[in-house]
């Protein structure tokens, strides 16, 4: 039985490769992104583990809240207290900071999402980068760059290099082109070097420090060390670790950052295997039920039931390793791929050398497998029911399937996966647990429909089919052959729904969000311009507000800042704004007090948004204990709440005032601006002069008025919409792998028709067309199916968003769009079976058999 | 007798594959069937006569000779044309009868002229179903039909364009004697009554008795061509 298995595997390579690709894409996919994750955390590992050498003790400042953008620095007086610690032959503080280095025109020298850092420099034995050109910089105006922006630049010595920080733009003498131990940059980073008290004050941290490194005379070892200058600075908000295990920390919290991006990346793959497992189960009951005659004839011979399940799960199980192998192949292709795709959006990820660990092979294996064996059961146990007799007589073939035993199960998966949905989005489970419940939830019905669909084909048939048939026989034909085995219809269609309903899914939140932003936009922009940074969420320079608050004709300039806190234990959104003009450029609505109460706001008070003072029990007059980044324990007076949701810019947390975020926050960043303009004044000429401002001293920030804010905000989310679709792709190219192949089936088993219908004089064109049609009315009844149920999950989902100001809207062009597409890549899955339908040997399918 | 052929072969022969393992199917066939003629192809198994049907049908090509049918000399003609001559000039009629599955009686008799994107002339498809005796099935599929009725709508199908020639390969070949007997005589009505040409071939003596004229084959030549009611040579 296994030779034969085997033989029959090996007489029908392209079905075999055509059914093998549905997994090889997903496993791909998950290989992949194992791969490429891999491999940046080693990359950013030999990185950590590079900065820890010469360093015994590295001390860092403890985050008391995480802020999400920039760590907090810490007191240079710290400093001295590791000095004074017994056996510390040396200790340095450095800075490690964001800025800007801008070319002769103004523009930022990298762009999207590449960050740019300035770090501290000093000859010594702390120092990670050794200038291969030149020094590294020993006076406030010099400066040094990585090897890698150097040679992309084409920086050379003596020349000029500017740099954007708090203050303006900086220019400064390049003096050195320095590499990090022994790589050109740093895991695709802008890295200038700058005496410390630059790097302080272009990054307003004078007086503080990120980093502390010490290293002990001979004889003292790290972890003695290390415990000692702990214990010397006992009572500080520091971490204080050896170098070895401030690497192995630093690696940590990356990989920690890249499992969010491996997870993101790995559900689409699973999509992608999961849409694979539909395509494999509908091709292996296609296959079985064209080889009854062949397995009732193994039966006759004496074959017992157990032996056929063993033959066809063997089949798969052969399937899947060579699928599983192919996979792991595509994913050490794929890697690089995304490495590359993350490039040209301008994310270098730094990927030197491919890693591959055995977990990778074995996760590849197991999913490849495992699904190809599992999407198998089914087909092969309906093998096993074909009785002796068919080898026979023609015409008996397997036991019809019960179809009410299948509508009863439909229902129950529905309904199971239905409550799984709304226990993910009602039961009061948080993030991960509620996205695992629904998905899980959406999986369930996903089967269930595709259960149920083959009832679904033939009435969809008829609406989708009747612009074809109105086009003659070739259409009337298509729709009659896309409906004559229900079954296989469906589970071909019900493939592609469930990647266009998820398309469509994401498509209505993209919608959902761009028409909320501009609710927000028209009702709450009171101001003619605000100022942001270009890259859409960096702060501005500190100094932006000052030197715009200064062109003539602009009446107020107001800021908003962003950071973050613990209220009563709880992370907590804080915002910086300034109380007496906020309400000028930024129109607010009241639940409790008004813009007065905002004005005469005190240092030790705070203004709360309602829906989040409702979720936490807050109440105006309770007093709230707030930690603040720095870890500074205040107590604050709630004095009135806003009615701002959490999709509002100000929503979701507390309102402090700013020159209480610059302190207790260290936070002397904006991160918008809103301005009005004096009575009188020219709106053009004033945002003229405010353009020239922002161009000349922070090109970094760009100013949008209401309609350019609404465009930006739908680019960016258009941008991570389109992210999506890409990813999503691939699974809509494995269910078209399923429709290649069931056509491909099916041609196969109409060859004495197709025979007849050129002898009768129909024409190649005519054939083809037949089939493209067919194509055509199975995709679009997945594309219908997969709109209706991508709709109505979008539905589900936004339900409790929309008392958050959610707007659900209908993109009814993407839609329309989709619907085509999904009709066009039908007739593209087509080209080939086609082809092969119109090349059938006329007398050689008339032959009998 | 050529001026009024409606299919002439002349001098026609084919050869499969090649080297010491070509099989000479034909090997010099020359034949002419005028207008209105019921003839019939007899031999035994690998005779030819098949290959001879397909060859005049536009089916296969020759290896030499020439084929005209209704004037038009096939070998002059592309798949294209080729296809288009089986679409307006041929009907078939096939052992398996060969019925598309989706479709119904009345849709599988039109076929031919659906294809050619012709709308059908309205007597005489009823004429036709009318002769072959379907009136009450004709919304029914080929699935609820018996194979004598599935015959009939096949043999309406061969004749709803008036074909300059019908073509019958073995075509009571699945069907038991009455049912064969029913689609003899629509043939036979169909060369009498509506003028048509009807070429069979067949090795069931008493179907071949019942057609003008035998022309009998024996490894790919003609061994034999007499008038219905002659003895054989």
């Amino acid at each position: 039985m296994t030779r034969l298995t085997l033989k029959s595997l090996a007489s029908r390579k392209l079905r075999t490769a055509l059914t093998a690709m549905a997994v090889v894409l997903g496993v791909a996919m998950i290989s992949g992104t194992y791969i490429l994750t891999d491999t940046i955390d080693r990359a950013f590992g030999d990185i950590f583990q590079q900065a820890a050498e010469g360093v015994d003790v590295a001390v860092t400042p403890r985050q008391a809240v995480d802020n999400g953008v920039q760590e907090t620095p810490m007191d240079a007086a710290l400093l001295e207290r590791v000095k004074a610690v017994p056996g510390v032959a040396e200790a340095r503080g450095d800075v490690f900071r964001n800025v800007t280095v801008v070319d002769d025109e103004n523009e930022p020298v990298s762009t999207g999402g590449v960050p740019t850092f300035v770090s501290s420099a000093a000859p010594g034995r702390f120092e990670a980068f050794d200038p291969v050109e030149g020094r590294l910089p020993r006076a406030d105006g010099e400066i040094a760059v990585d090897k890698g922006t150097a040679e992309e630049q084409g920086f050379e010595l003596g020349e000029t290099v500017r740099v954007l920080g708090d203050d303006g733009i900086v220019p400064l003498r390049l003096v050195g082109i320095a590499k990090y131990g022994s790589v050109d940059s740093l895991a695709g980073a802008t890295v200038v070097l700058t005496t410390l008290r630059r790097a302080q004050g272009l990054t307003g941290t004078e007086g503080k420090f990120d980093t502390i490194a010490a290293a002990g005379e001979g004889g003292t070892s790290a972890e003695t060390l290390r415990d000692r200058v702990k214990a010397a600075l006992r009572g500080a908000p520091v971490d204080v670790r050896t170098g070895e295990e401030n690497a192995e920390a630093d690696t940590k919290d990356t990989q920690e950052g890249l499992g969010f991006l491996r997870t993101a990346l790995l559900i689409f793959g699973g999509i992608a295997v999961f849409v694979g497992a539909f395509v494999i189960s509908n091709t292996f009951s296609i296959t079985v039920a064209q080889r009854t005659g062949e397995l009732a004839l193994l039966r006759t011979l004496g074959a017992s039931r157990r032996q056929v399940l063993r033959s066809v799960i063997l089949e798969a199980a052969l399937l899947g390793v060579g699928a599983s192998i192919l996979g792991l192949i595509g994913g050490l292709l794929v890697a690089p791929g995304i490495v590359l795709a993350f490039k040209a959006a301008g994310l270098d990820l730094p990927a030197d050398d491919t890693v591959l660990l055995g977990r990778t092979v074995f996760v590849s294996l197991l999913v490849g497998i495992g699904v190809t064996v599992v999407a198998s059961v089914a087909p092969a146990l309906r093998a096993t029911r074909v009785p002796p007799i068919a080898a026979m007589r023609a015409g008996v073939g397997l036991p019809v399937r019960s179809g009410r035993k299948r509508f009863v199960f439909a229902g129950l998966l529905a309904v199971v996966g239905m409550a799984a949905v709304l226990s993910g989005l009602f039961g009061g489970s948080e993030g991960g647990d509620a996205a695992g419940q629904l998905g899980l939830g959406a999986a369930v019905v996903f089967l269930a429909v595709a259960l149920f669909s083959p009832q679904l084909v033939r009435p969809l048939a008829r609406v989708v089919g009747a612009p074809f048939e109105r086009l003659g026989l070739t259409g009337r034909l298509a729709r009659e052959n896309a409906t004559r085995q229900p079954g296989r219809t469906a589970a071909t269609a019900a493939a592609l729904m469930i990647g266009l309903a998820l398309v469509t899914f994401v498509s209505i939140f993209a919608a959902g969000f761009r028409a909320s932003i501009d609710d927000i936009v028209d009702q709450q922009f009171a101001g003619e311009l605000t100022v942001r940074n270009k890259d859409g969420f960096s702060p501005l320079p500190a100094a932006t507000r000052g030197a715009v608050r200064a062109v003539p004709g602009v009446e107020s300039a107001t800021g908003v800042r962003f950071g973050m806190s613990l209220v009563n234990g709880d992370e907590t959104v804080t915002f910086g704004v300034d109380p007496a003009d906020l309400t000028k450029g930024y129109k607010l609505e009241w639940e409790e007090g008004d813009a007065r109460t905002l004005a005469g706001m005190r240092g030790d008070e705070t203004v709360v948004a309602a829906p989040w003072a409702k979720d936490e029990g807050v109440k105006v007059g309770d007093t709230l204990n707030v930690t603040t980044t720095t870890g500074e324990q205040r107590r604050l007076k709630v004095i009135g709440s806003i009615d701002e949701d959490e999709s509002g810019l100000l929503g979701g947390g507390i309102l402090v005032a700013n020159d209480q975020m610059a302190r207790h926050w260290d936070e002397q960043r904006d991160a918008f601006l809103f301005l009005t303009f004096a009575d009188g004044a020219k709106p053009a000429t004033v945002r003229a002069g405010i353009d020239r401002v922002l161009d000349d001293q922070f090109p970094v920030a760009e100013s949008q008025d209401r309609e350019e804010v609404k465009d930006a905000q739908a680019g960016q989310i258009n941008q991570i919409l389109y992210l999506f679709y890409a990813l999503l792709a691939l699974s809509i190219i494995v269910s078209l792998f399923g429709v290649v192949n069931t056509l491909t089936l099916s041609i196969h088993e109409r060859t004495r028709e197709l025979g007849m219908l050129r002898a009768i004089g129909t024409s190649r064109r005519q054939v083809r067309r037949t089939v493209r049609y067919e194509a055509a009315i199975t995709a679009m009844i997945g594309a219908v199916l997969g709109l209706v149920l991508g709709i109505f999950f979008a539905w589900i989902v936004t339900q409790p968003l929309i008392d958050e100001g959610f707007a659900f809207e209908l993109p009814v062009a993407t839609m329309v769009g989709l619907f085509v597409l999904a009709a066009l890549a039908g007739v593209v899955s087509a080209v080939l079976p086609a082809r092969r339908a119109a090349r059938v040997d006329i007398l050689r399918a008339l032959a009998y058999e | 007798m050529t001026s009024t052929s409606i299919a002439l072969c002349t001098d026609l022969t084919r050869r499969y594959g090649e080297g010491d393992a070509a099989v000479d199917a034909l090997r010099g066939v020359s034949v002419a069937f005028p207008r209105g003629e019921f003839a019939t192809i007899m031999g035994p198994s690998g005779s030819g006569k098949s290959t001879l049907m397909h060859l005049m049908a536009g089916l296969d090509s020759p290896s030499g000779g020439s084929v005209v049918i209704d004037g038009t000399e096939l070998s002059q003609l592309d798949d294209g044309r080729l296809t288009q001559l089986r679409r307006d000039k041929i009907g078939f009629i096939f052992q398996a009868f060969n019925l598309l599955p989706v479709l119904t009686a009345e849709e599988n008799i039109v076929l031919p002229l659906s294809i050619a994107g012709r709308k059908p002339d309205r007597d005489w498809l009823e004429t036709l179903i009318a002769a072959v005796g379907l009136g009450d099935r004709r919304t029914h599929r080929p699935s609820e039909m018996s194979g004598g009725q599935q015959q009939r709508v096949a043999v309406a199908r061969a004749l709803v364009t008036r074909p300059a020639v019908v073509f019958a390969d073995e075509p009571t070949g699945n069907l038991d004697s009455r049912a064969s007997a029913d689609v003899l005589t629509l043939l036979r009505r169909a060369v009498d009554e509506f003028g048509q040409t009807v070429i069979m071939v067949t090795h069931d003596a008493e179907a071949a008795a019942v057609s003008d004229r035998i022309v009998e084959l024996a490894d790919g030549r003609i061994v034999d061509d007499r008038r219905v009611g002659q003895v054989a040579a």
